[in-house]
């Protein structure tokens, strides 16, 4: 059983009247990579910087590696931060940046020579110590924080939406280097992040977190099949959403005439109102009427080369999206009727 | 953080007594030949009525606004010049001629024009040093820098886009510059003719070199009376004047320019 | 073309006291005169060893000294608790600490006399001083607070995550960074208080009085070219110090963009 680096039970911070982390309690376990995952102002940011200690909590109490660092200031934590700005410091070269927490803690100029040396290996940017910040890219600058942020292995590395800054291709390919690294060394690591792709990706656990909750922790896997919340299946993933009242253990009547069988391992409670979400992948084109078949008119349809994205309209107006491997069983276009099949274990059931 | 603030709070504080006793001070009693002050009065400011003071505080007011107006226009081009000019050489030789007055020094820049109104470089027509047309002189020259400086910075911020558009409907230049440049410059105009006359109100160096006695400026009356004849509260009743109408035009310009960084 | 001309004519005007200044300065006799009858260095030598020039002189080197020494750490904490500091009323604050420049010479002047004498300190220069720093410390701060806007916060949270204490973070990085703001504050703080006279006027005597006031004791008594060398030395100092700042500075951007 991995014990828990750095700990946070009954977190608040607010600010004013508004409660920008509300009550939390969080584990995070030793050499796991840790995404902290919501939209803006969901409180990811606020809780990395309760961790980090530059924001005092209003409420609750924070423990590293089992002690009660609830009190103390941010450069007595021992901890590694790379900011989504980088933060370098432009009056340094990068060979200075990096090696600034070693010269914090009185590391021997020698010694700290080749840990630098190390550190930019790591990160790939060995020949460039002399540079100061201005004279690097977006994406090397990202490696010299990442570099000086781990030179002095820290107990902890931090993440602040590190790769928002970066365009698609770059981004892309940091996220595998991060991991690598991550991996290679076994730091536990935090990371925040708005973007689901980038917290999947990367994560042995995902915080997906709303209004200073955390709504479900779990690993990427589960939170993707099994969203525990109307909020995660929305956020993860794009889902339809399809409203209905069970009218049996596991029938549920979506409107009239369409009645689907839900196989979500438990029994639905008859009569309750239900909301059912399938993912766009789960949706199939059907060639003709049976279990779970239902009828509806294409709406939209986004050709993507790969695959095609479509929106069918049920008879009451609700809709379903449906992502289409190419080339598509049935000839699509707008407004034609088609048949979509919906298996009964894709559903997942929020009531 | 806040606390930082402290040691420069405690100066302020020292600045603001220093005013503090003067505007007591303008309220009591002097007492020929002692420094010590009787009670409270309002004879000093009576004084300042007096035909030989109110003499003193009208040719003030009116220097102050011949200077303002003749600075204004003498300051115009220069400032224009200054915001225009593409060139950077060109724009740091107009910068450093600005303002190298600023930095040499009051003395220094009046008693240059000690030397040129007393005929030494020409001999004038009519006499210019110890007149009010000498020290009107030295304050347009002495106001100058401040004035190009604040006409310049108006007349950058000015988009060279609405003197192009105008160019382009037909207008020659002199008609440009004075339908869209010069009424765009206002706000600039204003603020600086404003702090022109508001420092120039209470100029003394000028005065006292240039006006050798027979011109007399309110900072001339306040030193007179302060370090000639010990007549403190006289003295504070008119830089208590002095300091009102400065505020009161400041604020003035303050307001003009609305909310101008600090 | 007429612009060109007026703005030459109007450089002209105003550089023209200058030339007289430097060239009546070398006039051999002590009438003044210009263009100068010959060439001679005697009025530079007479202020050299004019003794109360040196007295003033020191004078001026220990009250700017001392006003700028003390100005400089004052100015750079009010410009950052202005910038960081949670303040209610900061336009005003920043307004309050401008105030100094908005005072006529001769009011302040006058009210510092008065307070000196009411502490008993009419012959100290701890008046001198401080009037100084109260008259000084508005450019410093206004000089520093462009610096310190242009300042990252998440500069100093990297710094603390990486080890450094408030203070330590303060000296190897905030203030390195602050470097351009506080070398133009040291520049107007030195300007300023050299040339400071109307305020020094009324609260120094013979003793402690600073360079510009012995220049203007002179002036009233005197009428030889003495005080054309010794504003010659002032305008060539001056010159240098701008030059230098346009160098390192760009000062247009300084005066001309807020």
């Amino acid at each position: 059983m991995a014990r828990a680096v750095v700990e946070l039970k009954g977190c608040t911070r607010e600010y004013g009247a508004l409660r920008a982390v509300d009550a939390l309690d969080l584990a995070v376990l030793e050499g796991e990579f840790l995404s902290l995952l919501g939209p803006s102002g969901c409180g990811k940011t606020t809780t990395l910087n309760l961790i980090a200690g530059f924001v005092p909590p209003t409420a609750g109490r924070i423990f590293i590696d089992g002690e009660d660092v609830t009190g103390r200031p941010p450069h007595l934590r021992g901890l590694g931060v790379v900011f989504q700005s980088y933060a370098l410091f432009p009056h340094l070269t990068v060979f200075e940046n990096v090696a600034f927490g070693l010269r914090e803690r009185r590391v021997p100029a020698a010694e700290v020579a080749q840990r630098v040396g190390e550190a930019l290996a790591l990160v790939r940017l060995e020949g460039r110590e002399r540079q100061r910040p201005a004279q690097l890219s977006g994406g090397m600058q990202q490696r010299v924080a990442l570099a000086r942020a781990l030179v002095y292995r820290p107990r902890v590395l931090l993440l602040d939406e590190p790769l928002a800054a970066l365009d698609k291709r770059l981004r892309e390919e940091m996220r595998v280097e991060l991991r690598t690294i991550q991996r290679t060394i076994g730091i536990t690591t935090v990371f925040v992040t708005h973007d689901q792709a980038e917290a999947l990706g990367l994560s042995d656990r995902i915080a997906v977190m709303q209004g200073g909750r955390i709504e479900q922790l779990g690993a990427p896997r589960e939170i993707y099949e099994r969203p525990a919340t109307r909020f995660v299946a929305d956020f993860i993933g794009a889902s339809t959403m399809l409203r209905g009242r069970a009218v049996s253990g596991e029938l549920v009547t979506v409107t009239e005439g369409v009645t689907l069988r839900v196989a979500a391992g438990r029994a639905l409670r008859l009569g309750a109102e239900v909301e059912l979400a399938i993912r766009p992948e789960r949706v199939r084109l059907a060639t003709g009427p049976g279990d779970n078949v239902v009828e509806a008119e294409i709406d939209t349809l986004v050709y993507q080369g790969a695959q095609t994205e479509l929106t069918a309209r049920l008879v009451d107006g609700q809709r379903v999206r449906a992502v289409v491997t190419e080339p598509a069983p049935v000839p699509l276009a707008l407004g034609q009727r088609v048949r979509l099949h919906l298996a009964a274990d894709a559903f997942m059931v929020i009531e | 953080m806040r606390l930082l603030l402290l040691p420069a709070i405690a100066v302020l504080a020292v600045f603001a007594a220093a005013l503090t006793a003067l505007f007591r001070w303008s309220l009591l009693e002097f007492i020929p030949g002692s420094l010590v002050p009787g009670g409270y009065t309002l004879d000093n400011f009576r004084a300042v009525l007096t035909p030989q003071y109110l003499h003193a505080v009208r040719d003030t007011v009116v220097l102050a606004a011949l200077t303002t107006i003749l600075t204004l226009v003498a300051s115009y081009p220069v400032a224009y010049a200054l915001a225009r000019t593409p060139s950077r050489a060109v724009r740091s030789a107009l910068l450093v001629l600005t303002l190298a007055p600023f930095f040499t020094g009051a003395i220094v820049r009046t008693y240059a024009w000690v030397l040129v109104l007393g005929n030494t470089v020409v001999t004038w027509p009519v006499p210019m040093l110890f007149t009010e047309r000498g020290v009107l002189v030295g304050l347009v020259h002495f106001s100058m820098p401040t004035m190009i400086l604040i006409l310049a910075a108006a007349l950058s911020h000015i988009d060279p886009a609405y003197e192009r558009a105008a160019a382009s409907l037909g207008a020659r230049p002199a008609r440009v510059f004075w339908r869209v440049t010069l009424p765009l410059s206002r706000p600039g105009i204003i603020s600086g003719g404003l702090i022109v006359f508001a420092w120039t109100l209470s100029a003394f160096p000028t005065p006292e070199l240039l006006g050798g006695g027979k011109v007399k400026m309110i900072a001339n009356v306040v030193k007179d009376l302060g370090l000639d004849s010990f007549n403190w509260p006289g003295a504070a009743a008119f830089a208590m004047l002095a300091l009102a109408l400065t505020l009161a035009l400041l604020t003035a310009a303050g307001r003009v320019t609305g909310s101008r960084a600090a | 073309m007429m612009l060109r001309v007026t703005v030459l004519l109007l450089l002209a005007f105003m550089t023209l006291p200058t030339v007289v200044v430097i060239a009546v300065s070398f006039n051999p006799t002590a009438i003044l005169s210009f263009p100068p009858a010959g060439f001679s260095w005697r009025w530079y030598v007479n202020v050299l060893t004019y003794p109360q020039f040196q007295r003033a002189a020191w004078n001026s080197l220990l009250v700017t000294g001392g006003a700028v020494a003390l100005a400089l750490p004052i100015g750079t904490l009010a410009a950052l608790a202005l910038e960081r500091a949670r303040l209610r009323g900061r336009a005003l604050w920043a307004a309050a600490l401008l105030s100094p420049l908005v005072a006529p010479g001769v009011a302040a002047g006058l009210g510092f006399l008065i307070l000196a004498a009411a502490l008993g300190l009419l012959r100290s220069r701890v008046v001198l001083i401080t009037a100084h720093v109260a008259l000084v410390l508005p450019f410093v701060v206004r000089s520093v607070w462009v610096s310190v806007r242009n300042l990252d916060p998440a500069l100093e949270r990297a710094a603390a995550s990486l080890g450094a204490s408030p203070r330590r973070a303060f000296f190897r990085v905030t203030l390195p960074l602050l470097r351009p703001g506080l070398f133009a504050a040291l520049l107007f703080a030195v300007v300023v208080s050299v040339n400071e006279f109307v305020v020094s006027l009324f609260i120094s005597n013979r003793v402690t009085e600073i360079l510009p006031v012995a220049m203007f004791t002179y002036v009233v008594n005197y009428t030889d070219p003495t005080i054309a060398a010794l504003s010659s030395l002032f305008i060539a100092a001056t010159f240098l110090v701008i030059w230098l700042a346009d160098r390192f500075l760009d000062l247009g951007r300084v005066f001309l963009q807020h």
